[in-house]
C-alpha cells in the first residue's frame, strides 16, 4: 500500500469511480423485475461512490501537499547545484594558484643555484677579458678573416707547432718519473702549486 | 713525491702543451693508432689532466678546445672510435667550420647592412 504513488492511487480511485458509477448506473436502468437478486443495491453503491469521492479528494489534497514539497526541493537543488559552481570555480582558482606559485619556487630556487654557484667560482672581469683577449688575436678560436681552404693555420697546435714546442725539443728532464706516478696513481688528484 | 721549483715548472709547461695537443684531432687518431688509448696508464693520465680545468690553470690555456677533448677522452667508447681515419677528419672537418662560424656571421652581418644602405641610397638618387 505504501509502495504505490499518490498518483496511481489517484488514477485507481478515478477507476474505481468509473466502476461504480457504471454498476450504479445499471442498477437503475434495469427495471425491478429484471433485477439480479445478487446484484449490488443501489443505495450501497451511492455510498461506495460517495467514499469513493472522498477518497478521492482526500488523495488529491495529499498530492498537492506534495507538490508543494517538490517546489521547495527543486529550489534547493537549484541552490545546490549554484553552490557547486562556485565551489568548482573556487577550486579551478586555487589549482591556478598552486600552480602559479609552484614554478615561481621552482625559478627562485634555480636563481638561488646560479647566484651560489656564480659566488664560488668568482673571477675579475679584467681576467676574463684579457683572456678573451688572448685567445681571439692568436685566432686559436674564431679563424681571421682571411681565412681560405688552404691555409695552414688551424684551430688546433699543428704538426710543425707541436714540434717547434717544449715537447717536441725533448728539453725536459726527470719529469718523466713524476708522470708515471701520477698515471700509476689512478685516482690521483695531484695538483702542481 | 717531492719536486724541486725547477720539475714543478717544466712539468706544468709540458703538461701545458701536451693537453692542448688533444686539440688536434689528427694529433689525437696518431695516439690511438699506436695503441696509447688501451694503456691503462695513459687513460689515468688523462683523467689526471682534468685538473687543467679549474679557472685557475685554464687561464694558461691558448686553444681551451682541448678542454672538450679531454673530457670525450675520458669514455672508452671515444677513444675506440678515434682509430678510424674517417672519424678524426670529421671531427677536423667540423672543427673548422666551428672555427669559421664567428667570421662567417659577421660576413652576414656586414652583407645585410650593405644591402640595407645600398637600398636607402637608391630613392634619393
Amino acid at each position: 500500500m505504501a509502495a504505490s504513488s499518490t498518483r496511481q492511487k489517484l488514477l485507481s480511485l478515478i477507476d474505481d469511480i468509473e466502476i461504480v458509477s457504471k454498476e450504479l448506473f445499471e442498477a437503475l436502468s434495469t427495471p425491478k423485475t429484471q433485477l439480479r437478486p445478487d446484484g449490488a443495491d443501489s443505495v450501497m453503491l451511492m455510498e461506495l461512490l460517495v467514499e469513493k469521492d472522498q477518497e478521492l479528494k482526500a488523495t488529491i489534497k495529499t498530492a498537492e501537499e506534495q507538490a508543494e514539497i517538490q517546489s521547495v526541493m527543486d529550489n534547493l537543488k537549484i541552490e545546490v547545484e549554484k553552490r557547486d559552481q562556485e565551489i568548482k570555480v573556487l577550486q579551478k582558482n586555487l589549482k591556478d594558484s598552486e600552480t602559479i606559485l609552484s614554478t615561481a619556487v621552482y625559478q627562485a630556487k634555480q636563481k638561488l643555484e646560479s647566484i651560489a654557484q656564480a659566488n664560488n667560482k668568482r673571477t675579475s672581469s679584467e681576467d676574463l677579458i684579457k683572456f678573451a683577449h688572448r685567445i681571439s688575436a692568436s685566432n686559436a678560436v674564431a679563424a681571421p678573416v682571411t681565412w681560405a681552404p688552404g691555409d695552414p693555420r688551424r684551430p688546433y697546435p699543428t704538426d710543425l707547432d707541436m714540434r717547434q714546442g717544449f715537447l717536441g725539443q725533448g728539453t725536459y728532464t726527470d719529469v718523466s718519473a713524476v708522470t708515471r706516478s701520477n698515471s700509476q696513481i689512478s685516482n690521483s688528484k695531484y695538483r702542481s702549486s | 713525491m717531492t719536486e724541486t721549483e725547477e720539475q714543478q715548472r717544466i712539468r706544468f709547461q709540458v703538461e701545458l702543451e701536451f693537453v692542448q695537443c688533444l686539440a688536434n684531432p689528427n694529433y689525437l687518431n696518431f695516439l690511438a693508432q699506436r695503441g696509447y688509448f688501451k694503456d691503462q696508464c695513459f687513460i689515468n693520465y688523462l683523467k689526471y689532466l682534468l685538473y687543467w680545468k679549474d679557472s685557475k690553470y685554464a687561464c694558461f690555456l691558448k686553444y681551451p678546445q682541448c678542454l672538450h677533448f679531454l673530457e670525450l677522452l675520458q669514455y672508452e667508447h671515444f677513444r675506440k672510435e678515434l682509430v678510424n681515419s674517417q672519424c678524426s677528419k670529421f671531427i677536423d672537418d667540423q672543427q673548422l667550420l666551428h672555427w669559421q662560424h664567428y667570421m662567417r656571421k659577421r660576413l652576414d652581418l656586414l652583407q645585410a647592412q650593405a644591402d640595407k644602405h645600398s637600398q636607402s641610397v637608391k630613392p634619393n638618387t
